[in-house]
């Protein structure tokens, strides 16, 4: 069977053909195709993950402003919140800082006015006493004008310091 | 209604087409009888010159090339030879014989009227020509993705660039990568040629004039020069292992030690493959050819044995199967061509592989690293 048995000389040329073509597609074709469709299917990749992760940056971006805005909200209403109560604070101070100064006053007055009483009555008792020991220096010049009422009153004196020891 | 319109003009074109055809195969049968097997091998096999469509005494010319049985170096047109006529350069005759075992290879004609195979025959047959033919149409198809990725980088190319630049890529990802990893790039280059080249010859061999026609792969030189350059990489490039599976495999030792049974085994395995390869291909290829001649010859055969009218309604018949054969074929050319493809990958895959024992020690000096 001519069909089965190999020719030599289409083995020749079959080889050399090949060789040619081969060669010639190492030479310029497989190496830029083969770089190319790898460094391709790398970009596409790449560029699958850069979008992944820009829609996620954008995403957390517009989280973190939310986020920005709700403290900002929470700070202005506390600051607010704060102003108030200073503001009530300060009021409650000074009535309380005036209410005190003028009990201070008061007392201060009340004080001097205490003074003054214990002095009038320091000064009425010293004329009183004044005044009785003069009434009774009198008194006593007149009773002591008899020997006997002196015998007396050295007795009971006599007397007073006994019972005291 | 429309439809059925159109298929009974159709029907009645090609009836009234294969008419003609009749009466030129009544013609050649006055010459020497209709003989559908002769003009099957015709076909099928290698010839001087090239047939052209409509003529059976015209060729075109190609040159042939042979050494004499003294060593001289003879080249004339294979015009000359056409129709087995003796052409006479100087003391040396040259002839086609008709019959005999040298039957349709070019012969010295000795001075005593022998007829002489010549030393070597490099002649340009039809199928070197086709195959230099298919040489410029893979290059004219690969070289301009090539440009394309140098000149364009990462963008994508469009239309018939971009059509064979992804089957490219459908056989480096899809077969090449997986099964080779880290050696694809090292054996990609190969494996893309032997693939574009197989499927640029296989549909070259299915356009029935002249650009095509020659039935490429369907010729076992062909293919038995590709599954042996398929050997000769999966052999010189082979690691140790595959040696090892070879020579001393994991099993028994009364397999293989008093008689080496395993390695016959193994040994036969390997020179199997590319037989294997060169058949498949071959076989299939060219019973596709064989098909589609055979059932346009369905036509004059029934006009030979039941005369023109069942010829003309045999030719509905047979055309529409034939175009249904081409059509298969087209399929078959890209699968054979990818099955020789994905087939030597996984040889040369296998060959590559590396045994436990050395991924072992390559982890081992990694760690050290």
């Amino acid at each position: 069977m001519e069909l089965f048995t190999p020719d030599f000389g289409l083995i020749f040329w079959m080889f050399l053909a090949f060789a040619v073509l081969f060669l010639l597609l190492w030479k310029f074709a497989w190496p830029a195709i083969m770089k190319g469709v790898d460094s391709r299917a790398e970009l596409i990749d790449k560029g699958v993950l850069y979008a992944r992760e820009a829609k996620e940056q954008l995403d957390s971006a517009k989280q973190q402003a939310e986020q920005f805005e709700a403290e900002a909200r929470t700070r202005q209403a506390e600051i607010l919140r704060e102003a108030d109560k200073m503001k009530s604070q300060i009021i409650d101070q000074a009535r309380s800082e005036a209410a005190q100064e003028a009990k201070k006053e008061m007392e201060a007055a009340k004080a001097a006015i205490e003074q003054a009483r214990k002095e009038a009555q320091q000064s009425f008792r010293d004329e009183v006493s004044a005044a009785a020991l003069e009434i009774a220096t009198q008194v006593v010049r007149g009773q002591l004008a008899n020997p006997q009422a002196q015998q007396k009153l050295v007795d009971n004196i006599l007397d007073q310091i006994e019972t005291a020891n | 209604m429309k439809n059925l319109k159109l298929i009974l003009a159709l029907a009645l074109m090609l009836v009234s087409l294969s008419l003609p055809a009749r009466a030129a195969a009544s013609a050649s049968e006055g010459e020497g009888g209709f003989n559908p097997k002769e003009i099957i091998f015709e076909h099928l096999g290698d010839g001087y010159g090239w047939e052209v469509p409509f003529d059976h005494h015209h060729r075109i010319p190609l040159p042939v090339m042979v050494w004499a049985q003294d060593g001289s170096f003879h080249c004339f047109s294979s015009s000359r030879i056409n129709n087995h006529v003796v052409y006479r350069d100087g003391d040396y005759a040259w002839q086609v014989p008709a019959e005999g075992d040298n039957k349709g290879k070019v012969c010295q004609l000795m001075p005593d009227g022998k007829l002489v195979k010549p030393k070597f025959d490099m002649s340009i047959t039809k199928n070197v020509c086709a195959l230099w033919i298919a040489v410029l149409v893979t290059l004219a198809v690969c070289l301009p993705v090539a440009r394309w990725h140098k000149k364009h980088g990462f963008k994508a190319p469009r239309g018939f660039v971009g059509a064979i630049e992804s089957l490219i890529e459908f056989i480096y990802k899809g077969v090449i990568k997986p099964t080779l990893g880290e050696d694809s790039r090292k054996f990609a280059p190969y494996l893309l040629t032997v693939f574009m080249f197989i499927f640029m010859m296989n549909l070259l061999g299915l356009i029935v004039v002249f650009p095509g026609g020659a039935n490429l792969t369907g010729n076992i030189a062909v293919t038995l020069v590709l599954s042996l350059i398929t050997f000769f990489c999966t052999n010189l490039f082979a690691r140790k292992h595959y040696w090892k599976e070879i020579f001393w495999p994991d099993v028994p030792m009364f397999l293989k030690c008093p008689i080496p049974i395993m390695q016959v085994i193994e040994l036969f395995g390997a020179l199997t493959k590319p037989a294997s390869l060169t058949v498949r291909l071959f076989a299939n290829m060219m019973g596709g050819h064989m098909i589609v001649i055979v059932l346009t010859l369905i036509i004059f055969i029934m006009g030979d044995v039941a005369g023109t009218a069942v010829a003309g309604a045999t030719s509905v018949i047979s055309v529409f199967f034939s175009i249904f054969m081409l059509l298969l074929d087209v399929l078959v050319s890209f699968i054979q061509a990818f099955v020789f493809t994905m087939l030597s990958t996984t040889f040369i895959g296998m060959a590559r592989e590396k045994g436990h024992d050395e991924v072992h020690g390559e982890a081992h000096s990694l760690e050290k690293i």
